[in-house]
């Protein structure tokens, strides 16, 4: 029983990582700009990791011009993306993942 | 006349001086403790030109890391100065500072020997919302505070040492001017004094007794107390007068004699107001001393005890080894007077008269002599005065 449920939140776990790689990282792929560089444009803007994932969940959910922290020439060249199709919990969970994987705060030396 | 500082001058003095001192040592250690905390802001904002300079460094420095954060994750670092950075919800991102304890809400401060600097960016360089920049203080300033400081101090105390001076002279003056009055006053009535009382003393001793009938001899029985009662007074008050002009003429005396005549020289003004005189010899003494000034001593003692004495109350006088008891069923004394009560004028009891001076009397006899006088006293139950050597 222990075991099965053991494998359940595993399993879980595993599908949340896939809906950062499946919705975010696997389209960011195509952009000649890295997915981490996204977020330190973010932190230069909103220093903490709240203020970082409130900006973060208000543009992908409501992508606009003005919420954007790209330069014009990005925006001209890619535009803006369309509004996620995750739910509340799983955009919060696919953030959460976002600023874990590529989070400065523990890692300078 | 004894112009010198009594006790309750002395007192008042003595409290005038300790509030002085204590007042100008508050309003020294505000200033000096005022001084320095410019001299300290001052120095701070010497160092705030250089600590600006620092931080403009370290955010460049943060700069080139944010941009490559791909190839380094160093924290830039210097010789010249340690450094923090935090960000927007004050939580720490990293830190090489000596003192951990950041105040952010503070733009410059010093904690013991570390002056810390904040600074806020404009662009967040690793999400450096406070950037704190950290220097040791070697403090050399504050030997050149503390001199200064010593130099003013010292020169305010000695200017406030010359004011105290005057003010307590000013302070005093009217307590003297009255205390030198009150005593050239009783110095001028004791003059005054001297020929009435020896006059009506002489007369009495010249009446024959055995010419008078009954009620003039009660008449002139009374006329005696009165009388012995204002030369009693009159001793005293020379005695104060002319006590340091003096010369003693030292004799060995047998106490127990001495006692008895005393006794039986109060013995008139004791039956006044029925007081038993009471005398128990346990050992017979000697004791060398000037023999007038026993007897004022012995006098002062005895007088007190029968005047403030209840109506037919005790005295006992024990005459034991190197001890004289003089016991009365008297009113007492207040607990909180009996330290004052060797003060010359004080008096605690105003419905007897006097001036105030017997146990001064009292006090400055046994001095001379080296005899320890006790005073134990309960009120309403009585006192206790004893004498030992």
């Amino acid at each position: 029983m222990v075991k099965n449920i053991f494998f359940i939140l595993l399993l879980v776990s595993a599908l949340e990582a896939n809906r950062f790689e499946a919705n975010c990282a696997s389209c960011h792929k195509l952009f000649p700009v890295e997915i981490d560089k996204f977020l330190y444009r973010y932190i230069l803007k909103y220093s903490s990791e709240e203020s970082v994932k409130v900006a973060l969940a208000e543009y992908l959910s409501n992508p606009t011009r003005e919420k954007s922290v790209m330069p014009e020439p990005f925006i001209l060249r890619f535009g803006i993306k369309k509004p996620s199709d995750l739910n509340g919990t799983e955009l919060q969970n696919a953030i959460d993942d976002y600023w874990l994987m590529y989070k400065i705060e523990g890692t300078l030396y | 006349m004894d112009t010198n500082l009594s006790h309750s001058e002395k007192r008042t003095l003595k409290n005038f001086v300790a509030l002085y001192a204590l007042l100008s040592f508050s309003i020294l250690l505000l200033i000096s403790i005022l001084y320095l905390d410019v001299e300290r802001d001052l120095m701070l904002r010497k160092k705030q030109v250089l600590l600006e300079e620092y931080a403009k460094e370290l955010i460049q420095k943060l700069k080139y890391v944010h941009i490559n954060l791909d190839k380094t994750r160093k924290y830039p670092r210097s010789e010249n100065y340690k450094s923090a950075i935090f960000d927007s919800s004050k939580n720490l991102i990293f830190s090489t500072l000596k003192n951990k304890k950041v105040n952010l809400d503070d733009k410059l401060y010093k904690t013991e020997n570390i002056i810390h600097f904040i600074k806020q960016p404009s662009s967040y360089y690793l999400g450096s919302y406070y950037v704190v920049v950290e220097i040791v203080d070697d403090e050399l300033w504050l030997n050149g505070v503390y001199k200064k400081l010593f130099i003013y101090a010292g020169s305010l105390f000695f200017i406030f040492l010359i004011v105290g001076y005057f003010l307590s002279r000013l302070f005093l003056r009217p307590m003297r001017e009255a205390i030198e009055m009150l005593e050239r006053f009783i110095q001028d009535t004791t003059h005054e004094l001297n020929t009435p009382i020896s006059t009506i003393n002489m007369n009495i001793e010249m009446l024959d007794s055995k010419r008078l009938d009954e009620r003039s001899k009660i008449k002139i029985e009374r006329i005696k107390i009165a009388s012995q009662t204002l030369s009693h007074l009159y001793d005293d008050l020379s005695f104060l007068l002319l006590n340091h002009k003096v010369i003693s003429n030292d004799e060995e005396l047998n106490l127990k004699e001495l006692i008895e005549e005393r006794l039986n020289y109060f013995e008139q003004i004791a039956n006044v107001k029925k007081v038993s005189l009471n005398f128990v010899c346990n050992k017979e003494q000697t004791i060398l001393i000037d023999r007038k000034k026993m007897i004022k001593l012995l006098d002062n003692l005895i007088s007190n005890a029968i005047k403030y004495n209840k109506i037919s109350g005790d005295v006992i006088v024990i005459l034991d080894e190197h001890t004289v008891v003089i016991k009365d069923s008297g009113q007492g004394i207040k607990r909180r007077d009996l330290k004052a009560v060797f003060d010359r004028f004080e008096r605690f009891n105003y419905a007897q008269g006097g001036f105030g001076i017997g146990l001064h009397i009292v006090n400055v006899i046994a001095k001379e002599y080296g005899l320890n006088v006790d005073i134990e006293s309960k009120e309403n139950i009585g006192t206790e005065v004893s004498i030992t050597w």
